[in-house]
């Protein structure tokens, strides 16, 4: 629309970025200078070389947790989206009041907050738990640990973060055309081959943007696997906290933290390649 | 990111202090403004862990200083030593006064970011420009339903996975842990300092298959202990008591618990250090903090305090004159090693 009324008055319109000029200045002042700021720290303390990095990126720990940091959110990613897709096909297939039920449910998870949501999961399947309550009622002698292992954290994790799943991939589906279904169908497309053929590359958008959603926010996570899984399971943003706030690290963190930005920002920027970045938000 | 960050830094200034000055110079005068005017006021900012920790503090300490010297006090929370040392380095002050375990104390007196104290409020209350003020212990806690006869006594037995089979859980903070493992492979206790670290990897060895979970949040130990997802655990005292309290079936023993001392600093050059000085020197007297600490289940460092607790509260505190005996303090300044790498060593042996 910017482009239509700037044609007519001849000159660029400049209201569109006058309107986003408050909030371009506070994210300039809050979030940008202190985000330089750690990227100097990174180089700087606790003075100028490149040492941070070299013990990031050679030290065995460092590399162990950034790998399983990474192999966690794309585990997590997988889940969401096999538990994601068949329910936002659900709620687009339903009745608007079923469906507005669903997304209810899918987005009551929100109005918990995180932490409470972790220490239920604690509740549900721990040793005197409902989950291992009926187990052992089924006839299981002793049922398997439930808790603590990386079952739980990523059951856990799928839970909290589902939700963005569902919303992308409800958000594209139903903006898909049913005439383009039932040309497929005329056509002589039936079950599986039209879900192959026609509906699935028509999600497809919406299952990136759902994936790389998940797999972001994911990245960023430490506290419900450090609660709820197994103590091999480490992820990055706890090691940086530990950096800082134990031993006053800033260098050593504010590096870490730098790597972790970097690797996000590739798989964003392959992302924007391949399908462009303000798809992201529907 | 990087290339970015470094010509905005070169294109607005020379180099990065001044940068930072000027920048922080135009931020101070905005972000200061309230706190400028609290300083006058006769206000006091202390850093708390909040919760039943503050509403302690707050009876105790808090109220009762201000009807005595109407110097407000306001509180924020959690406790965190990292925006200690930052707001020194920037000049911007959320809290006067807070408190740090010994390790941290140590390191925060040297690198200068905490005031000068000259004189102990109490005798003997003095250490490296931090007023000892309360303590906490490391003890040995187990499910009686799972043990009826009686759980480990001692940090060797808690190791033993053939007599006391079970699943164990321990703080995820290695300058604790591992004078326990030392203690569990037959060092004596006035042997443990300088710790041999080695020796202490070898001990937890032995144990780690049986460590289902290592706890890192207080909360959370009781929780883990309460709800029995472990038979045994290595738990803060208060913890421990908040499990019994609840009705968990759960015993402990105060031998060979590791006591751990929390001393008051004051920030460096913060406008309130006078103020802070003061409110210190009440909150070690002997009337508050023994009430303070019988209520947030702590032991009182200064002995004068004992005086104003019974003796069933006394049963609860690891420095009362029956349990101390028991128990034995950490040795900070003779830890033997850098505590950084050992830290590093730490994890890594967790995630191997």
């Amino acid at each position: 629309m910017g482009a239509t009324i700037s044609r007519l008055s001849e000159k660029p319109n400049l209201w569109p970025w006058l309107l986003l000029a408050p909030l371009a200045i506070y994210l300039a002042i809050f979030f940008l200078v202190p985000l330089i700021d750690v990227a100097i720290m990174s180089f700087t303390e606790p003075r100028l070389s490149i040492a941070n990095y070299q013990k990031v990126l050679t030290g065995a720990l460092y590399q162990k947790v950034f790998l399983n940091t990474f192999m966690t959110a794309a585990l997590v990613t997988l889940a969401c989206l096999c538990v994601g897709y068949p329910l936002a096909y659900l709620m687009n297939a339903s009745k608007p009041r079923t469906a507005m039920l669903i997304l209810l449910l899918v987005t009551m998870s929100f109005w918990t907050s995180f932490l409470v949501r972790t220490y239920a999961w604690m509740v549900l399947l721990g040793n005197n738990g409902p989950i291992v309550a009926f187990l052992r009622a089924v006839g299981f002698e002793t049922p398997p640990q439930l808790l603590f292992t990386r079952f739980s954290s990523t059951l856990a994790m799928v839970h909290i973060l589902a939700p963005y799943m569902i919303m992308n991939i409800y958000s594209v589906m139903r903006k898909i055309d049913p005439v383009l279904i039932r040309s497929a169908e005329s056509l002589g497309a039936r079950g599986f081959s039209l879900f192959r053929h026609v509906y699935l590359p028509l999600t497809a958008p919406g299952i990136a943007n759902g994936c790389v959603l998940v797999f972001v926010i994911c990245l960023g996570f430490y506290v419900t696997p450090v609660l709820l899984g197994s103590p091999r399971e480490q992820m990055i943003a706890g090691l940086i906290g530990h950096q800082i706030e134990e031993f006053l690290a800033f260098g050593m963190g504010s590096a870490m933290a730098m790597v972790l930005l970097a690797i996000t920002l590739a798989i964003l920027a392959i992302y924007h390649r391949r399908f462009g970045l303000d798809k992201l938000w529907g | 990111m990087t290339a970015t960050g470094k010509g905005f830094s070169t294109l607005l200034a020379p180099n990065r202090r001044t940068f930072l000055k000027a920048s922080g110079a135009a931020l101070t005068t905005t972000l200061a403004m309230p706190y400028i005017t609290r300083a006058q006021e006769n206000v006091l900012y202390i850093n708390t862990w909040g919760g039943p920790w503050e509403e302690a503090a707050k009876a105790h300490l808090f109220d009762p200083f201000t009807a005595e010297t109407g110097i407000q006090i306001r509180t924020v929370s959690p406790v965190s030593f990292a925006k200690l040392a930052q707001q020194v380095q920037t000049g911007t002050y959320e809290f006067d006064i807070t408190t740090l375990g010994g390790g941290e104390l140590i390191r925060a007196d040297q690198a200068g970011i905490i005031e000068d104290i000259a004189e102990a409020p109490y005798e003997g209350g003095l250490f490296h420009n931090g007023v000892a003020s309360h303590a906490f212990a490391t003890v040995i806690a187990y499910r009686t339903d799972k043990f009826p006869n009686g759980g480990p006594q001692n940090w060797a037995e808690f190791w033993d996975v053939e007599r006391f089979p079970g699943s164990r859980c321990l703080q995820r903070y290695p300058a604790r842990v591992l004078p326990l493992a030392l203690l569990a492979d037959g060092v004596a206790v006035e042997d443990l300092y300088p710790l041999d670290i080695d020796r202490a990897f070898a001990s937890l060895d032995k144990i780690k298959d049986h460590i289902l979970v290592w706890w890192t949040a207080g909360a959370q130990s009781t929780q883990i202990l309460r709800d029995g997802e472990v038979d045994l655990i290595g738990i803060w005292h208060g913890r421990y008591f908040e499990a019994l309290d609840a009705g968990a079936p759960v015993g402990m023993t105060w031998n060979q618990g590791q006591i751990d001392r929390a001393y008051w600093v004051v920030a460096k050059d913060t406008p309130n250090a006078e103020n802070a000085k003061k409110f210190i020197e009440f909150a070690t007297s002997a009337k508050p903090l023994a009430g303070f600490v019988t209520q947030a289940d702590y032991g009182p460092l200064n002995p004068a305090a004992n005086e104003f607790i019974s003796a069933e509260d006394a049963k609860r505190m690891p420095t009362s004159p029956e349990n101390y005996p028991l128990t034995f303090e950490q040795d900070i300044e003779n830890f033997g090693a850098d505590i950084e790498e050992v830290a590093q060593r730490f994890e890594e042996w967790i995630a191997s």
